[in-house]
């Protein structure tokens, strides 16, 4: 009862259905008709269902292959005769006299034409697309079917494949490019003429690149082989590349740097723009990196060597251009060597002027230094010129620091406001400036005296702010130092001179320099300056000490003289510092000095206070660095009352004074009897009385006869008449600031210096060694340069000669049967 | 041109017809570009699409597993339709036209 009548029904259903005898032919005359309808846009009165059901049939009817052809022939057909005529139509006189070559058409009509030719084209692509959407959907039994059993491409995406095959890849006349290639053709004229300022349809040229995207190069659809990519990209690039090669050359010629930048940069931007608005996302990176390639990588060289160029901006301050030459290249190279390049060469160039300029400054000053130097003793005029000469140097120093600093100043700034602060320039920039300053044989001496000068006036009416700047600024210049222990050196003895001769402003502000250092150099390096200062404090204790115990005495003397001293350690100063070379050679410097018995009794007075609390110390006297507060009392003249001033001078001036202090009005001592009855050394003699008979303001003495120099044989005699402003004042010596070295004074610091080195270099060979035992020269050597390179670049030969007597003096031995030469270290 | 409804109306050959849910009867991807508004067919603009091969019996159960569908889309363990076995053919050959 129930199986019956599903069996009739199933039958009949079977027979409604598959209709028995579906007549091919019959039904896809009905499916062609429609889809002619569909074609002309006028599937509005068409049945979906109808066709659909039609189709169903056919496929039903295992005619799927048939149906398959014929609709694929149906499209060919249309596309063929209706579609291609239509697009050809278009193709205008002026498109194709372009196509040729002989371009006679003005660019208007160009434009006008191509315009056209894309705006059909891009419509038959429309209509044949929303047409086959459409057949698709009607087919899409048979898509299901038909084309997944059979491997068959569906009809779409064959369909799509037949547009390209005939309208695009079909000659429009037997001997004549193909649709496509006018197509490519076009675009680009279109692009041309976009990059010449001219307005196109950004939006047509896009829609037909969209079509270009849809197709692909054959019918599997593999996604790279996209019709655009595969024909229109190519040649796009192409000719971009061949634009702005000659652009970038014709730009390179005719315009300065930072115009070329800026149009660079303004190149790529549109580029970028371009292929959003008119080609294909997908294009930007390599279109970037054309444009990248020829207008920035292959003409960087050029354009930073152009005569408008890097140094000209670095020259004339022109940041944002210089930022915009930072942009171009970083953009191609993270590294930006170019630019790295130039500006190193640039620092190179300003710094080896500035020690050009230095070296100059001091050699025009060194002639008559160097002269002087020969006729020591010679007592000639070139004295004060000397004098001064030396102070040009030490201008020429301060003035070397002060370049340096500018230009490091200048190349910092440059880096922060046009490079981003990035990190390779400016590392760039550091080795350049190291490299120069290291170039720079004196380097060392003038930072030294470039703090120096500071310590001594610079700092005055400086604010905190200000003097922490300066002392920065110095550190930094010091961080670029190789040679530190000359620094060190040089920097000792003008501490020295700083403190002991009370120059130094302030206390305070040395001691923060002194930790500046010791932060950026190392405990190591600060510990001997440190150790001065420790004398120091020491010193006023001990004074201080002295004078409660000479109180304690109860000897109140109101005569008595008072006496301040500073005990220094002998290691740690560089006394030689006030010795002039002279002095250094002769005995006499050692001889004691002959003191006034008011003096003497004082001075043997703290030798035994201080052997007292130190015993087993020995005191050296060193009065030529010394200075005195004494009391002069002059006779009234014409009337006036009896003046008195407080004066400072030197030691030595203290003692001559005191002579005349004996004698009778009126009497003179000659030189010599000066020198015998102080036993002042005779240089020191001469400066001293130098400045107490011959210079202006302190002219405490009558020199006979009258000259500007100290001859054997001249005669001293109080100077009544003496009048001074002012109540208190100071007896200066002859050259007893911090100023440049004299070529005798190098010399001697160089050998000590290297003296010094060949000990440390000695220290850090046995160290390696002894941890090491055996070791190859090699080896060796690099170890020792990075355990000294903290304190100076140490040169090879000296390191060889070092292990040299370090081997003679049996610290180590050569191991005979190395094959490589190695040492061992002997116990 | 039809604008897009809620519901569409099926007519089988024999002439009933079934008003149902357009998102339920989208499941089948032959129904849903029949009436996609924005095809250019006849059964878009009227929203009514005639099953020329379908009987309204066999309709009614493919409408009746549109809603079953809609209903059951997203749930688990879902009780099995009940499906007369004289349909069996009709309805297998009808899901391979609608494609469901």
């Amino acid at each position: 009862m129930l199986i019956v009548p599903a069996g009739r029904m199933a039958n009949g259903y079977k027979k409604g259905l598959n209709g028995a005898d579906v007549d091919f032919e019959k039904t896809w005359g009905i499916l062609e008709k429609a889809f002619q309808e569909i074609h002309t846009k006028n599937a509005s009165a068409l049945s979906f269902e109808e066709l659909y059901r039609n189709a169903y049939k056919i496929v039903l009817k295992k005619k799927g292959e048939e149906l398959y052809n014929k609709v694929a022939q149906f499209e060919e057909n249309w596309l063929g005769n209706n579609v291609r005529t239509g697009i050809v139509k278009h193709l205008t006189a002026p498109l194709m006299l372009d196509g040729t070559g002989r371009t006679l058409n003005t660019q208007a009509e160009r434009r006008e034409a191509g315009e056209k030719f894309l705006k059909s084209l891009k419509g038959a692509w429309e209509d044949h697309q929303v047409c086959m959407g459409m057949l698709t959907d009607v087919l899409m039994y048979m898509d299901r079917v038909y084309c997944t059993d059979h491997r068959q491409p569906s009809i779409f995406a064959k369909s799509m494949g037949l547009f390209r095959d005939q309208i695009l890849r079909t000659p429009v006349r037997p001997d004549s490019p193909t649709l496509l290639e006018i197509l490519t053709r076009i675009i680009l004229d279109q692009i041309q003429m976009d990059r010449d300022g001219e307005a196109i349809d950004q939006f047509l040229i896009k829609s037909n690149v969209y079509m270009l995207e849809g197709l692909y190069d054959s019918d599997q659809e593999v996604e790279d082989e996209k019709l655009y990519l595969r024909s229109f990209e190519r040649v796009f690039l192409q000719s971009s590349a061949a634009f702005y090669r000659e652009e970038g050359e014709r730009l390179l010629k005719e315009s300065d740097a930072g115009t070329y930048c800026r149009h660079a940069k303004r190149r790529i931007d549109e580029e970028n723009d371009r292929c959003r608005s008119t080609l294909s996302e997908a294009t930007t990176p390599k279109i970037q990196r054309v444009v990248e390639d020829e207008l920035i990588r292959h003409k960087m060289k050029g354009l930073i060597e152009m005569e408008t160029g890097v140094s000209f901006m670095v020259e004339n301050d022109k940041l944002h251009e210089l930022s915009l030459v930072f942009d171009l290249e970083a953009r191609v190279n993270p590294q930006k060597p170019e630019l790295t390049k130039a500006m190193q060469k640039l620092i190179v160039e300003m710094g080896t002027n500035i020690n050009r300029n230095a070296v100059a400054a001091s050699q025009a000053t060194a002639q008559p230094a160097a002269a002087e130097d020969a006729a020591d003793d010679a007592p000639g005029k070139s004295k004060a010129g000397s004098a001064k000469a030396i102070n040009q140097q030490t201008v020429a120093a301060l003035k070397w620091v002060e370049d340096i600093l500018g230009l490091k100043d200048r190349f910092d700034n440059i880096c922060k406001a046009s490079f981003a602060a990035d990190q390779t320039v400016s590392t760039a920039i550091n080795r350049s400036m190291a490299d120069i300053i290291n170039a720079f044989s004196r380097g060392s001496e003038y930072i030294s005296l470039f703090i120096d000068d500071n310590m001594k006036k610079g700092i005055k009416n400086k604010s905190e702010a200000e003097i922490d700047a300066t002392l920065e600024k110095a550190i930094t210049i010091l961080r670029y130092l190789s040679d530190k222990d000359i620094f060190e050196t040089y920097y000792k003895k003008h501490l020295c001179k700083r403190l002991l001769l009370n120059k130094s402003h302030s206390i305070a502000v040395e001691k923060q320099m002194i930790t500046r250092m010791k932060i950026e150099l190392g405990n190591s390096f600060t510990l001997k300056l440190e150790a001065m200062f420790k004398d120091m404090t020491l010193s006023e204790d001990l004074a201080n000490g002295y004078r409660n115990h000479v109180r304690k005495l109860g000897d109140a003397d109101p005569k008595r003289v008072d006496l301040g001293i500073n005990v220094l350690t002998a290691m740690t100063w560089p006394l030689e510092a006030f010795k002039s070379a002279s002095e250094q050679e002769g005995q006499e410097s050692r001889a004691q000095v002959i003191y006034p018995p008011s003096i003497d009794r004082v001075r043997l007075g703290f030798e035994r206070y201080y052997s007292e609390k130190h015993s087993g110390r020995k005191l050296t006297w060193q009065t030529n660095m010394g200075d005195a507060d004494i009391k002069g009392t002059f006779p009234k003249s014409k009337g006036d009352k009896p003046r008195t001033h407080d004066m400072n001078c030197s030691t030595y001036a203290m003692l001559i004074l005191l002579l005349f202090n004996d004698l009778p009005d009126g009497q003179s001592i000659s030189l010599e009897e000066i020198q015998v009855r102080t036993n002042i050394p005779m240089n020191d003699l001469k400066r001293n009385l130098q400045s107490l008979s011959v210079a202006q303001k302190t002219r405490l003495l009558v020199k006979e006869p009258m000259s500007r120099e100290i001859n054997a044989g001249d005669r001293f005699s109080f100077n009544e008449n003496f009048k001074s402003e002012f109540t208190r004042f100071k007896i200066g010596v002859v050259s007893a600031g911090n100023k440049v070295e004299g070529d005798k004074e190098r010399k001697e610091t160089e050998k000590k210096n290297n003296d010094s080195r060949g000990f440390a270099i000695e220290a850090a060979v046995v160290r390696i060694m002894k941890q090491r035992k055996d070791l190859a020269h090699a080896q060796l050597l690099t170890e020792t340069i990075t355990q000294l390179s903290a304190q100076f670049k140490p040169d090879v030969n000296m390191i060889k000669k070092r292990i040299e007597s370090l081997i003679e003096r049996e610290y180590l031995e050569r191991i005979e049967e190395a094959p490589v030469p190695s040492y061992r270290y002997l116990a | 041109m039809a604008s897009e409804t809620d519901y569409v109306t099926l007519i089988s050959k024999d002439g009933f017809s079934y008003v149902v849910q357009r998102s339920s009867a989208r499941i089948s991807p032959v129904l849903k570009r029949m009436l996609d508004p924005t095809g250019a067919f006849l059964e878009a603009k009227d929203n009514t699409c005639i099953l020329q091969d379908m009987p309204g019996i066999v309709l009614e159960k493919v409408c009746e597993y549109f809603y079953y569908n809609e209903k059951n889309k997203d749930a688990r363990d879902v009780p099995e339709m009940d499906i007369p076995t004289e349909l069996c053919l009709e309805l297998l050959m009808a899901s391979d036209y609608l494609d469901i």
